[in-house]
């Protein structure tokens, strides 16, 4: 008994060893304290915070992720896309430091007050990610169509029952649609592309479409996929199918252009970022709290109004103060020129306009921080 | 493979047994031994076997070589040597998912082996009566929990206890505990019922009390069985997704520490590398697959210990 005892715990601590060398430090990872990134003219940071939300964001933030390790080689971010919905959540209880969310706090979740916020605390919310929405669909060689706001809620509405039907032929003169089946494809689960897709509907399908926007897809029948790459995986494996995605996305399928005023647009990041500007900012918020109401109905020649536009929440003080520096730093990051390109390169998305005075508003909402 | 190869069924070939099959063909196909329709019958059920044999590998078969296919586009020393901090698009690696699935499933199996082993002792050698029932059905019950209600349950308890929202490594290995504990208990008392109750009586015989009885005679005889019931327990909770997900949480960078912060895992590496990619969509293709090739490896592996080692042990347990 003791003699294989003893073999058992030789085993072991090879086993051990073996496994000790395998986990060495990554390769690409420093060791906390050796300052290798000193080219950066901010302090030093260092710690741990995290953040949920928005899956919309998920590969901008692994971009900013990216280009603040570059910055401040010791902090690490956690990001979370659980959804809108829960990030709100979890950001409410204080589970998480920050959060990404597609639709803004409502003024009476931020008079409840936020679990990591210090008492008194206001909540800074600001735009970070712009990216158009793309009605992608797939049809053998046909890589764009132009597709009327009446004719997509008649689409989604389980109306039009085949790609040659005239309604689409109408506006397509000189394409070839083949006489294909119709599957419209929309998200399974809560989605805030569902609720700025539905909410351009509304707005600019009032006739066609009597649904009210929501994060939950409102139609019943039409096929259902989980989250952006469920959609992105059915429309591209079924000739025939259409679905609603963020373009950063929806490479390799064809993409509708929209009816904008009197002219057929397709979806771009400087098209969404004309959108905007076309926008304003809601009234009624604290300076910190910057939030747009979103015009879906500008007729400004290439604005493309198919838009969703994430925010970025934090705390304005934290009970933890440690915690504050970091988001600040991190935050900076994010709505510097360097971040927005970094989430431009890697997600597709549109850099925040400098119209409007909006970055100076966006840069003083996130000095608040810390 | 052949299908003549079943062996027909002998012994079973009494005159009336086959009265009515025989009366359905007509005499002139009659032949000395099996009757034509009889051995149709055979080659009819072998095919079918033979068939949904088949049919049952097509997708194993189909699986395993997508992972190897897609996977070593990915399968370099980098994937092995990076993780996943600072990387956007191009690069990076599982290092860190790999540390946390070692560290996770080795917390797991230290909190669910002892536990699943003291309860399957207990019924094996002292469980009598309410109480004895109240845990087999407990047992019973605790196996066919869905995952991701051992997540939540687990999420809850540290919740309670840490504030909302927290996550750590050893909430994603009490989570797999869930899991794990039932299956070693099941793999453990039947190991044990198959000791034979003689070595037990020459024990007590001999004076030696019921403690002493387990520990030298009927835990050593049963190991080699144990120690494969332990490997298989781990092989079941290795590839878990939504609890980790849940209570492990993600993130991209090294994460030694059991007991504070996120940690990755190959699970939900695999998953976060699928769900959310950027413009170069290849490229997280790339390292999901290359993580599900290195899970499925790890599978592979563990079901060969656990088949590999319980002669290993007996062997050892002669020679000594």
């Amino acid at each position: 008994m003791i003699g294989r005892m003893t073999k058992v715990a030789a085993t072991a601590t090879a086993a051990g060893m073996i496994l000790a060398a395998l986990a060495g430090c990554a390769a690409n990872e420093e060791t906390p304290g050796d300052g290798k990134g000193s080219g950066s003219p901010a302090a030093k940071l260092s710690g741990t915070i995290d953040g949920a939300g928005a899956s919309s964001q998920s590969a901008a933030q692994e971009a900013w992720r990216g280009g603040f390790a570059k910055l401040q080689s010791d902090v690490v971010i956690n990001y979370d896309p659980t959804g809108s919905g829960t990030g709100r959540e979890q950001f409410t209880e204080g589970g998480v430091a920050f959060v990404g969310t597609d639709a803004p706090f409502s003024l009476d979740d931020v008079a409840a007050g936020f679990g990591s916020c210090a008492d008194g605390s206001g909540l800074v919310e600001v735009p970070v990610y712009i990216s158009p929405i793309v009605v992608a669909f797939n049809l053998d060689g046909i890589t764009e169509l132009n597709l009327a706001p009446k004719t997509i809620a008649d689409i989604f509405l389980g109306k039009i029952a085949k790609w040659n039907d005239p309604a689409i032929t109408a506006d397509n003169p000189g394409v070839n649609l083949p006489d294909t089946n119709v599957a419209a494809v929309h998200r399974a689960d809560k989605s805030g592309t569902t609720e700025n897709f539905t909410d351009w509907l509304a707005a600019n399908a009032k006739d066609a479409w009597p649904h009210e926007p929501a994060e939950e897809w409102p139609v019943s029948g039409g096929e259902a996929a989980e989250k952006t790459q469920g959609v992105v995986a059915t429309v591209t494996s079924t000739p025939g199918a259409v679905g609603y995605v963020d373009a950063g996305q929806a490479s390799g399928l064809g993409w509708a252009a929209i009816k904008v005023g009197g002219a057929w647009v397709s979806a771009s990041p400087e098209g969404a970022a004309k959108a905007v500007g076309e926008s304003s900012l809601q009234e009624g918020r604290a300076d910190t709290d910057v939030v747009y109401d979103l015009n879906r109905t500008t007729e400004a020649a290439g604005a493309y109004p198919l838009i969703l536009v994430s925010y970025l929440g934090a705390c304005e003080k934290y009970k933890d103060a440690e915690q504050g520096k970091l988001v600040a730093g991190y935050f900076q990051y994010v709505t510097s020129e360097d971040g927005q390109a970094a989430a431009a390169a890697n997600a597709g998305s549109a850099p925040l306009t400098s119209e409007e005075g909006l970055s100076a508003k966006v840069s003083s909402a996130v000095a608040s921080i810390g | 493979m052949s299908v003549t190869a079943l062996p027909m069924g002998g012994g079973h070939t009494g005159p009336g047994s086959d009265f009515a099959a025989d009366a359905a063909v007509p005499p002139m196909l009659k032949t000395s031994g099996p009757s034509l329709w009889r051995r149709a019958k055979n080659r009819l059920a072998a095919v079918a076997v033979v068939a949904a044999v088949a049919v049952t590998a097509i997708p194993l078969v189909s699986m395993i070589w997508t992972a190897v296919a897609r996977g070593s586009q990915r399968l370099d020393l980098a994937l092995f040597t990076n993780s996943m901090y600072g990387v956007v698009g191009q690069g990076g690696g599982l290092l860190h998912a790999l540390t946390g699935t070692v560290l996770i499933t080795a917390a797991t199996a230290t909190i669910s082996v002892p536990l699943g082993l003291a309860a399957a002792i207990y019924l094996t050698e002292y469980g009598r009566g309410q109480l004895a029932a109240l845990t087999r059905r407990a047992v019973d019950v605790m196996v066919s929990i869905p995952s991701i209600v051992a997540g939540l349950a687990a999420y809850a308890l540290f919740s309670m206890i840490l504030g909302p929202g927290t996550r750590s490594g050893l909430a994603g290995a009490v989570a797999l505990s869930i899991i794990m504990v039932p299956v070693v208990v099941r793999s453990s008392e039947e190991v044990l019922a198959m000791v034979p109750g003689d070595l037990r009586e020459a024990g007590l015989a001999l004076g030696a009390p019921r403690y002493r009885v387990i520990r030298r005679i009927v835990l050593p005889t049963a190991l080699p069985g144990l120690t494969s019931g332990a490997v298989l327990g781990v092989a079941r909770i290795i590839g878990e997704t939504a609890p980790l997900l849940l209570v492990a949480g993600f993130t991209d960078a090294m994460n030694y520490n059991l007991a504070d912060g996120r940690m990755a895992t190959l699970p939900v590496f695999i998953y976060s590398q699928w769900s959310s990619k950027g413009l170069d969509a290849a490229a997280y293709d790339q390292r999901a697959w290359a993580g599900a090739l290195v899970l499925m490896a790890l599978v592979v592996v563990l079901q060969v210990l656990a088949r590999a080692l319980p002669p290993q042990i007996a062997k050892l347990r002669r020679n000594r």
